[in-house]
């Protein structure tokens, strides 16, 4: 927040303070501490963690949370949140699973059609929550539900069945890898990177966080607050689209119930990376590393033969903690 | 930091002089028990003429809409836990509330069903349970501070971990829960059709409860002052801090209460029962909304939320007749997500235009 509004010191400061703006947050080293620890406590525990087939799945499991988490993370900087994003995969999802499956189409028109309904249903949320005045959480709970529906009624009372891998290329597959890293992870990393260079450089990148601090302030300093906001969920969408492809992967079978908790997954992802819930603060970096602790932890349980349903209580605790120790350092840095 | 912007002005008295239109208006969009009083005779009206027509697959009748007041108890009981916590502000909200239900209802299950507690006591310390995860969602969000979504969201994945790893995920159906199921039987009344023994053994107690501790105690009108804006209440010495951590209280103790509704519904307790699907907090935040509660905390009633329950069971109900098959469910998730955004619009006009809402 406070490095986001550009105030300026009302004295001149006697010792030459260092640069607001630093590269790399506090959050995110203690994430990459913590993740490092696990995974070196985990190579020693059992000795199937450590081997390039576990980690390229952890990568690949891991890349549609991260891949919606850089949209995710837009839209919670600017205070908003959207819950709506596991009905918007399922509803990419299966349009895409017909469209290849039925219609034969190709890898990149089926990327094409995927991303860009993605932004359709983005841009319906954007456009609720800049113009109707509804809080965020309500506006997204809503489309949930719709876009559920919409799914249901394109899957037609049964699942799909069959799909052939058009998006192989980006799947968990030996074809969707490049130097033994999946490339549904890559994707991942240019897109991030991307995003991570925008928000802090660009001065709309910039922008969602002045949103985020405080709108009515943001409007003032001549920010287009409205059209700030959609960009975010319109992003989210277009996030969305890319992460149903590597959703579907090498094909095969799609659900009706697809999707479902994705949301609360990438919120967590993106809570623990250090993103504040109530806005102005956050980065596309520590949603990553937030993403990579996710399914380093659920891939732990797994190899540790704990019962699966365990990983949801460290999710919790890991939510709780990073949460905590945010409202900490908020605490100091306003009483300093 | 948080935004401390009361959402507006108390309304500017209404002029003298407003045609009837512009009266009816006013009474629809403030007015919420009005407004959904009205929709819920259409709706039913609606549904009688389809059933007229031939359009539904069964009868829409009396009995119908009886036997359909089983599905309202949890929703109602759900909507007016969340009344609370949305009122007391501050971003309130609870989404944790379905992963009570399934929780509290292990441990209901465990005692009653496993180690064969006697009823009253395990019936006392279910509520009880319920109670205690809410205290935790209200201690992390009153007293340490942290943003509800985020607490309750945290506490939402932690509690439905625990209830499925408290029975290896496994329901428990042995004879003593199976024969819970009576307590939910329909019961006979002269003049009214049969109408499931729990509306009135605990739905209607707990709604009166609510809405004497809401309106006519004194810590319900802290509650709203609370909600409005918790620094003008600290000046007014209001408790802040207690009051917001008791409505996570009185949040987990409903919970509590409709995960013993949900295990004697079923005849088993089963450990995703709250969670299932889209789970119980959505419908429940929907129905809270729909009943006029503004999500910015400090607005709304029981009254309200009891209608609006209402409404949406007995629409439910109707959509289930309309269509073949599953189609009637996905028509409801439809109507699910339009119910919450349009009422939500109509939160947000009255608000604008008349300053307040009820």
């Amino acid at each position: 927040m406070t490095a986001t509004t550009g105030q300026v010191d009302q004295a001149p400061p006697v010792t030459r303070r260092r640069p607001r703006v630093r590269a790399i947050e506090g959050q995110e080293v203690a994430l990459i501490g913590v993740t490092g620890l696990l995974w070196l406590v985990l190579s020693l525990a059992t000795d199937t963690f450590l081997t390039s087939g576990n980690l390229q799945n952890i990568l690949f499991t891991v890349a549609p949370i991260a891949l919606i988490g850089i949209g995710m993370t837009a839209v919670i900087v600017t205070a908003g949140i959207d819950v709506s994003v596991g009905s918007q995969a399922a509803v990419v999802m299966v349009v895409i699973a017909l469209l290849v499956r039925d219609a034969g189409f190709a890898f990149l028109p089926a990327l094409a059609v995927a991303v860009v309904s993605g932004l359709v249903l983005g841009a319906l949320n954007g456009l609720l929550v800049a113009y109707g005045g509804i809080h965020p959480i309500i506006v997204t709970f809503g489309t949930l539900n719709i876009y559920r529906f919409v799914a249901l009624q394109i899957f037609g009372s049964e699942q799909v069945a069959g799909v052939p891998g058009a998006f192989a290329p980006i799947g968990g597959g030996a074809e969707g890898r490049v130097f033994g890293v999946p490339v549904a992870w890559w994707l991942t990393l240019v897109l991030a990177a991307g995003m991570w260079c925008y928000m802090r450089f660009w001065a709309t990148g910039r922008h969602l966080y002045a949103v985020g601090g405080d709108a009515f302030a943001a409007r003032l300093a001549g920010v287009r607050v409205r059209r700030r906001q959609i960009s975010a969920y319109v992003l989210t969408g277009a996030c969305v689209g890319l992460a149903a492809c590597v959703l579907i992967g090498s094909g095969g079978l799609v659900q009706q119930n697809v999707g479902a908790g994705l949301e609360l997954r990438v919120i967590a992802a993106v809570v623990i990376g250090g993103t504040s819930i109530i806005g102005g603060r956050g980065t596309v970096l520590g949603t990553l590393l937030g993403a990579l602790l996710v399914g380093t932890v659920t891939s732990a349980v797994t190899l540790l033969s704990w019962p699966t349903e365990l990983t949801q209580l460290f999710i919790g605790g890991f939510i709780l903690v990073a949460v905590g120790v945010d409202l900490l350092r908020e605490r100091r840095r306003s009483a300093r | 930091m948080t935004d401390t912007r009361v959402p507006s002005a108390p309304g500017a008295a209404p002029p003298g002089g407003e045609s009837l239109a512009q009266r009816v208006l006013r009474l629809a969009l403030t007015e919420r028990v009005v407004l959904l009083a009205v929709l819920l005779v259409v709706v039913v009206v609606w549904f009688r003429v389809l059933g007229d027509g031939g359009y539904l697959v069964a009868p829409y009748d009396v009995r119908y809409l009886g036997n359909a007041l089983e599905s309202m108890v949890p929703f109602a009981l759900l909507a007016i836990a969340e009344l609370f916590v949305i009122v007391s502000g501050r971003g309130g909200i609870d989404l944790s509330v379905g992963a009570i239900v399934s929780l509290a209802g292990m441990v209901f299950g465990l005692m009653v069903g496993e180690w064969g507690w006697p009823l009253l006591p395990s019936i006392v310390a279910c509520v009880a349970v319920g109670g205690l995860l809410g205290a935790v969602n209200g201690a992390l969000v009153a007293y340490l501070r942290f943003p509800a979504l985020i607490a309750t969201l945290a506490t939402y994945y932690a509690y439905s971990s625990l209830a499925l790893v408290s029975n290896a995920n496994a329901p428990i159906s042995t004879p003593p829960i199976v024969a819970l199921h009576s307590l939910t039987r329909n019961v006979h009344l002269p003049l009214l059709p049969p109408v499931p023994l729990h509306v009135f053994t605990i739905l209607v107690p707990c709604a009166v409860l609510a809405w004497v501790v809401l309106s006519r105690s004194t810590y319900g009108r802290s509650l709203y002052a609370v909600g409005t804006n918790d620094i003008a209440a600290g000046y007014a010495t209001q408790p802040v801090t207690r009051t917001r951590f008791t409505a996570y209280v009185v949040s987990g103790l409903l919970s509590g209460v409709v995960a013993l509704v949900t295990v004697a519904q079923f005849a088993s307790a089963r450990p995703d029962a709250g969670v299932v699907g889209n789970g119980m907090a959505l419908p429940a935040i929907t129905i809270a909304v729909l009943g006029g509660v503004a999500i910015q905390g400090g607005i709304g009633r029981v009254g309200g939320v009891v209608v609006a329950a209402l409404l949406v069971t007995w629409l439910n109900a109707g959509m289930l007749l309309a269509f073949e098959g599953s189609e009637g469910s996905q028509y409801q998730l439809l109507a699910l997500g339009l119910v919450l955004v349009l009422s939500a619009l109509l939160n947000t006009l009255a608000l604008r235009r008349y300053g307040r809402l009820a």
